[in-house]
């Protein structure tokens, strides 16, 4: 299974709106969770950590760091929006082109909207949060390829 | 009765608080650091939202994104427990103003007790005994002077913004004054940001009894008697019990009316606690209220059958007390040893990965802890890994108890104080109930 393929299934994830998957294939096997915060767990667990699997932040950072793709990562705790408006323009699509200091999204946090602006250079290779979405610190809101 | 909390904060209170949260059918919100994503708090929790890199003032202290992740999972009320946001009256505030139900009392009271020269005058005016001192911190040194000849030596100076130690010197004689008054303000400024000190007589070997209270929405009010807490480094708490060894009936009910009294002054609701000093003639002396659910509420609730969490979620959501004055019992003895994660002799932190534990249990044993095989204690917070609690019909079978349990308790990986404890649990001073604020330099300077 290679990143190509690993991008494939977290696309899929998204636009079916999957929360986990997993899939076995020649005797390899990948479980690729994408909890949304806010949202229940799964059930309780033993006293142990949960040790072995990546914890759920970091799986799309590491398959990115991988790749060389750069996470913009949300640096609060508020409702990730795509616009500054409903029915606006999104300030970004996949494959856009981007600057340091272009405005990524919108964040708000109690009552006020704050915008999110690019740390790099680049191209917008994947936005992994979705409009109206909770999102907490240091989440990973969009992957970018960098220029 | 609220349907979904979020607390904010970690640690052995955080699972207590979950916990009650649990029992009253309450969903839970968990915030935690990027330090804490493994800690029991979050894995007990329904929710879970990260807050911030691992220093508190980037996540634990962030009151906008803790108002934020309130929001965000739709929670109705915040716990703050102890420490932290606990005491500051800015975040009970914006918890108001947001529409967030703080479990606690209002932000008002937090605030007139938070200043320490204010509240011994509000006890003054209510008829409760303070030390003799300054009624306004002294900024000079001659009004420093002139006050402590009519306190009468031995003084000691204290920060008003603050505790913990920080910003106090005991001076024998008026040759020391000078001196102690500049470093004592020094340090007040470095820690509190307020370089405020007052002076008060100094007690040469008092007892620190404090007095839970309980103030309902509805007016009334009632204590469930005193904890002793005497046993203390560096005016951090190591050992308590409850009830006190030192107190009678009539004094215990002396003390826990003016306890309520104060209280009530401040304008008081939910939970809180009133602390004092009491000498051996059995003089007491109001020190300072804290305004939040304390570290040591267990020994209470193993006395008094009472659930102090649940009953400030029942209190906030407006609920009456569970019980009237006359009819709060104390049945038998509780002692608590706090097992910090910290070099039995020397106290310095100790974090690292906890590889093996195991609790000690039976009758009248209560573990209060986050600890788990493979927890690593991170280096940014307090030390405090577990409270380990017992109950007895009386303090001896108290005693033989948690000399029992301690030995049962074992934690590897990290060192802890439990040695110290079983050191303190067999001291002939401790046997006999001879504990006051200077048994552990006794302990001390005897080894």
């Amino acid at each position: 299974m290679d990143l190509k393929e690993l991008k494939a299934l977290l696309r899929l994830m998204e636009g079916n709106d999957v929360e986990e998957l997993e899939v076995e294939e020649g005797g390899r096997r990948v479980r690729i969770r994408r909890p949304v915060p806010g949202r229940v767990p799964p059930a309780a667990m033993n006293p142990a950590p949960p040790a072995a699997t990546a914890s759920p932040l970091a799986l799309p950072t590491a398959a990115a760091e991988a790749s060389g793709l750069i996470p913009v990562e949300s640096p609060m705790v508020g409702t990730f929006y795509r616009a500054l408006a409903p029915g606006a323009e999104p300030y970004v699509k996949e494959g856009d082109l981007i600057q340091k200091g272009t405005v990524v999204c919108i964040i708000e946090a109690m009552k006020l909207m704050n915008e999110i602006e690019a740390e790099v250079k680049g191209r917008v290779a994947r936005i992994l949060a979705e409009n109206g979405q909770p999102v907490e610190f240091g989440q990973t809101l969009f992957l970018i390829e960098p220029a | 009765m609220f349907s979904k909390v979020l607390i904010a904060n970690r640690g052995e209170i955080a699972v207590r608080i979950i916990r009650a949260c649990r029992e009253l059918g309450i969903r839970t919100v968990a915030v935690f650091s990027q330090a804490d994503a493994d800690a029991m708090h979050v894995q007990l929790a329904d929710e879970s939202v990260c807050i911030g890199p691992p220093p508190p003032a980037q996540s634990y202290l962030q009151v906008p994104r803790i108002i934020s992740a309130a929001e965000i999972t739709g929670a109705e009320a915040i716990h703050p427990g102890y420490g932290f946001l606990a005491e500051n009256p800015q975040f009970a505030e914006v918890c108001e103003n947001c529409g967030i139900h703080f479990i606690g009392p209002p932000a008002s009271s937090i605030q007139m007790m938070g200043d320490k020269a204010a509240a011994r005058r509000l006890a003054a005016r209510n008829g409760v005994s303070v030390l003799p001192g300054t009624e306004h911190p002294v900024r000079e040194l001659e009004e420093a002077r002139r006050a402590a000849r009519e306190i009468g030596y031995p003084v000691i100076i204290k920060a008003s913004a603050g505790g913990g130690g920080k910003g106090m010197r005991v001076v024998i004689n008026p040759e020391g004054l000078e001196s102690a008054l500049a470093t004592a303000a020094a340090e007040a400024a470095a820690a509190f940001g307020d370089a405020g000190v007052y002076l008060e007589r100094f007690l040469p070997d008092p007892r620190h009894v404090e007095f839970q209270i309980l103030i309902d929405a509805h007016g009334q009010g009632i204590h469930l008697a005193e904890r002793d807490c005497s046993i203390q480094r560096r005016h951090q708490k190591l050992v308590e019990e409850a009830p006190s060894p030192g107190l009678n009936p009539s004094l215990r009910q002396t003390m826990g009316q003016a306890a309520l009294s104060v209280a009530r002054a401040a304008g008081y609701r939910n939970a809180g606690t009133v602390e004092f000093l009491l000498d051996e003639r059995g003089d007491f002396y109001f020190m300072e209220m804290n305004t939040r659910i304390q570290v040591e509420h267990p020994v209470t609730e193993m006395v008094t059958g009472l659930d102090l969490v649940k009953t400030q979620f029942r209190i906030a959501a407006g609920e009456p007390l569970p019980v009237a004055q006359e009819e709060v019992r104390l049945a038998g003895h509780s002692l608590e040893c706090r097992i910090n994660a910290e070099d039995p002799d020397r106290f310095l932190p100790s974090p690292g990965k906890v590889t093996n534990l195991r609790l000690p249990g039976g009758p009248g044993v209560r573990v209060d802890s986050h600890a788990y095989v493979g927890y690593i204690v991170p280096p940014y917070y307090d030390s405090l890994l577990a409270k380990l609690i017992v109950h007895g019909r009386d303090r001896d079978e108290a005693i033989a108890r948690m000399q029992r349990a301690l030995d049962e308790m074992l934690i590897q990986g990290v060192q802890t104080t439990i040695p110290f404890h079983q050191k303190v649990l067999r001291h002939p001073d401790f046997l006999a109930g001879k504990t006051s604020t200077r048994f552990l330099e006794r302990l001390t300077q005897e080894q």
